[in-house]
């Protein structure tokens, strides 16, 4: 920033709440894709139990199968009664070797065996290998066929299933032993599988949960980002229908099209305007009681002045009725002033004040009225007009170019010249006075339109607050009131140029 | 030429009718508009001076009522207010001008001599400017001499038309409509020719004042 060094930082920022759309996003929003995650995790939860107990089961089965098959021999040995019992309860028929030869040939260590490049687990694991191991034992621990080593997961009661994780042979493996009797031999059967089919099972449902609650989470966020949308879009037309007014305007807000939770702002803020209407009323009234009562008086005293002037002979008491007029001639200048400055201010004029006003009309009338004094002193007041509309309060710029007209004719000395001119420069109308009086010298140019400010050597008639009424009203057109040379000779220009293309 | 002047404050009232007097009118004042009635009925008016701010009934009410009772007095309205709505207000109700205190007598003076001449020239067709005396129906001027200055046509209907806005400017514009009808063109430089004309046989009776940029204004001496 430019002013930094004078003017730092102001160190605490001006507090600035959320904006409602924030707010709903941050309360609605965020707890609800929370709320989402929970979800899948609890999800998770449900269905992982009882996949795990389906793997158990079938595991259990292959148990069941294997004791069906056993058979105690000749030799008093348990052992496979049949070879070829089917596949494993989870395997395709068809998948992979069948699983006799393994259970057949005990002096092969007991190698993996089951789900190779079944199209179906295929499909669903793709690197899924399935282990698959078995042991018949005796409750002592004497192992009658598979592998020794298998670990039993420990169990009480015969006809018991008893189900144990374990590792063996670096394989991560899921146990179920099923005791039962064979012909009268207690037996223990013991079946292994490795996890992975069972984790691949868990993975992809974990996959397809994730994914269809992602896009639950999606469609979520986008329906309440557009139902967020919605809603505000009230408060979004009465934002604009706010910035849309008029900067003077003091009109009430209509309440019809307004959402009831905003309806007592608006309210409000009717209420606030409606004292401020108040409030310029007000003003205006007591400005019109002022002027009435100034006024009046000072309309008596200057007429019977100049009655007393006229009935009157005596040269030394013309004279000091004379001054005696003019010093009320002045006061009455002065009141005039102050009451059209204190009527100039924004606040004290509505936009239905502003009407299209021709400035051409407007110098016809002020040259008209002012023509008398120029004539007494035999200065040429004259125009150069370009026919040229503005928008504008008609009497308050009126009462400019009065302003600056009896400032010109002021300055002007005898048998001078004042000229008046409008017309359109850069597509800008402009309202100019030109005297040939002294001129104002730039150092002075700020300084004279300040209220009461008196050029040294002015004549002792001037208030001081004409250019100062002028600053104010073109403010108040948002025009630019500028001081400049006069085109020929010594004079002052004053310019008033309004802004382009406002008038309609 | 008689006035009457409803006006409250007796400083301003007692100043009017002194300075109307030594204008050559004659004033009666009166301090309410209740009381204008009566003087009315009495008395003949050639003007009538209203201040708005009047007590009781005020100055609007008293315009817009005489008004509709078809008077056609003319009525000059002053007033301490000076807002352009209660001036398009007075106008819009029959007022036939308006002065905003304070005024200086000369002023109101010249604006009491313009009305009266107006009401004049619509009734008898007559009109006093300085020492030119404007007959409408006879189409000519006579001066103080008695003498019927001989003027064209377009020379007099110049003169015509700055005599009904004596004392007010005239632009140059306005002054081509009044004398020439639709089909003819005339130049801006036509019309200084024939004013000038207008003004050597004008005399000392009363000057055409030609002002710069704006147009003409037409003043008793």
């Amino acid at each position: 920033m430019m002013h930094s060094a004078q003017n730092p930082p102001i160190e605490s920022a001006p507090r600035r709440a959320r904006s409602i759309r924030g707010r709903l996003f941050a309360y609605l929003l965020l707890p609800l894709v929370l709320l989402l995650v929970a979800s899948i995790w609890a999800d998770h939860k449900t269905y992982v139990t009882p996949l795990y107990d389906a793997f158990d089961r079938a595991l259990s089965h292959m148990a069941v199968a294997i004791a069906g098959h056993l058979d105690r021999g000749p030799d008093g040995q348990l052992h496979l009664e049949k070879p070829d019992f089917g596949p494993p309860p989870l395997h395709p028929p068809h998948a992979g070797p069948p699983p006799d030869d393994i259970l057949n040939d005990h002096d092969k260590p007991p190698g993996p065996f089951g789900a190779h490049g079944g199209p179906f687990w295929r499909r669903l694991f793709p690197g899924a290998r399935e282990s698959f191991l078995y042991r018949v034992s005796l409750p002592d621990g004497r192992t009658v066929l598979g592998d020794e080593g298998l670990p039993i997961p420990p169990g009480s009661n015969a006809d018991d299933f008893s189900y144990g994780d374990a590792t063996y042979k670096q394989l991560v493996l899921r146990v179920a032993s099923y005791r039962t009797q064979v012909e009268g031999q207690p037996v223990i059967i013991s079946v292994g599988e490795t996890v992975h089919r069972r984790n691949h099972a868990v993975q992809r449902l974990d996959t397809i949960i994730g994914i269809s609650d992602g896009i639950q989470l999606l469609l979520v966020l986008g329906l309440g980002l557009f139902g967020i949308t919605v809603a505000l879009r009230p408060i979004n037309r009465l934002r604009e229908r706010i910035t849309q007014r008029q900067p003077q305007s003091l009109q009430p807000l209509p309440l019809e099209p307004v959402p009831s939770e905003v309806r007592p702002l608006v309210q409000s803020l009717n209420t606030l305007l409606v004292t401020v209407r108040d409030a310029a009323q007000a003003q205006q009234h007591f400005l019109t009681n002022a002027a009435h009562q100034l006024r009046t008086p000072l309309t008596g005293l200057k007429a019977q002045l100049e009655v007393l002037a006229s009935e009157t002979h005596d040269h030394a008491q013309q004279e000091r009725i004379a001054r005696l007029y003019g010093s009320v001639d002045r006061l009455a200048h002065t009141a005039n002033q102050l009451l059209a400055l204190a009527r100039a201010e924004p606040s004290a004029n509505s936009p239905g004040d502003f009407t299209r006003v021709q400035l051409e009309a407007l110098i016809g009338t002020v040259a008209d009225a002012m023509l008398d004094r120029t004539i007494a002193r035999n200065i040429d007041l004259g125009a150069e007009c370009a026919p040229v509309p503005v928008r504008g309060v008609h009497w308050l710029l009126h009462e400019l170019l009065i302003n600056l007209v009896d400032n010109a004719i002021r300055h002007t000395p005898d048998g001078g010249r004042v000229t008046l001119r409008c017309g359109l420069h850069d597509g800008a109308p402009y309202l100019e006075v030109e005297d040939s009086g002294p001129g104002i010298p730039p150092p002075e140019r700020e300084r004279v339109r300040q209220r009461f400010y008196r050029a040294a050597g002015s004549d002792g008639q001037s208030s001081g607050l004409g250019l100062a009424i002028v600053e104010e009203i073109a403010r108040s057109h948002h025009a630019r009131f500028e001081i400049l040379d006069a085109l020929e000779g010594s004079g002052a220009r004053m310019r008033v140029t309004f802004p382009a293309g406002v008038a309609q | 030429m008689r006035i009457l002047l409803v006006e409250d404050d007796p400083l301003v009232s007692d100043a009017i009718v002194r300075g109307l007097a030594t204008a050559g009118y004659v004033v009666d004042a009166v301090t309410d508009a209740e009381s204008v009635q009566s003087r009315l009925d009495t008395t003949h008016y050639d003007l009538a001076i209203v201040d708005l701010g009047l007590p009781g009934e005020d100055g609007f009410t008293l315009v817009r009522r005489l008004r509709r009772e078809g008077s056609s007095l003319p009525l000059l309205i002053v007033t301490a207010r000076d807002g352009l709505d209660d001036r398009v207000n007075a106008l819009d109700l029959g007022a036939d001008d308006y002065l905003v205190k304070p005024f200086a007598l000369p002023e109101l003076a010249a604006r009491c001599r313009a009305l009266i001449r107006r009401a004049t020239a619509a009734t008898a067709n007559e009109m006093v400017v300085g020492q030119l005396r404007i007959d409408l129906a006879g189409r000519r001027a006579i001066d103080n001499g008695g003498r019927v200055l001989e003027l064209t046509r377009r020379e007099w209907s110049i003169l015509e038309c700055l005599a009904h806005h004596s004392g007010r400017v005239v632009s140059k514009e306005r002054l081509i409509q009044a004398i020439v009808s639709w089909d003819e063109e005339i130049s801006g430089n036509a019309i200084e020719v024939h004013v000038s004309r207008l003004r050597a046989k004008l005399g000392e009776a009363a000057t055409v004042r030609g002002i710069r940029g704006l147009g003409y204004r037409l003043d008793d001496a």
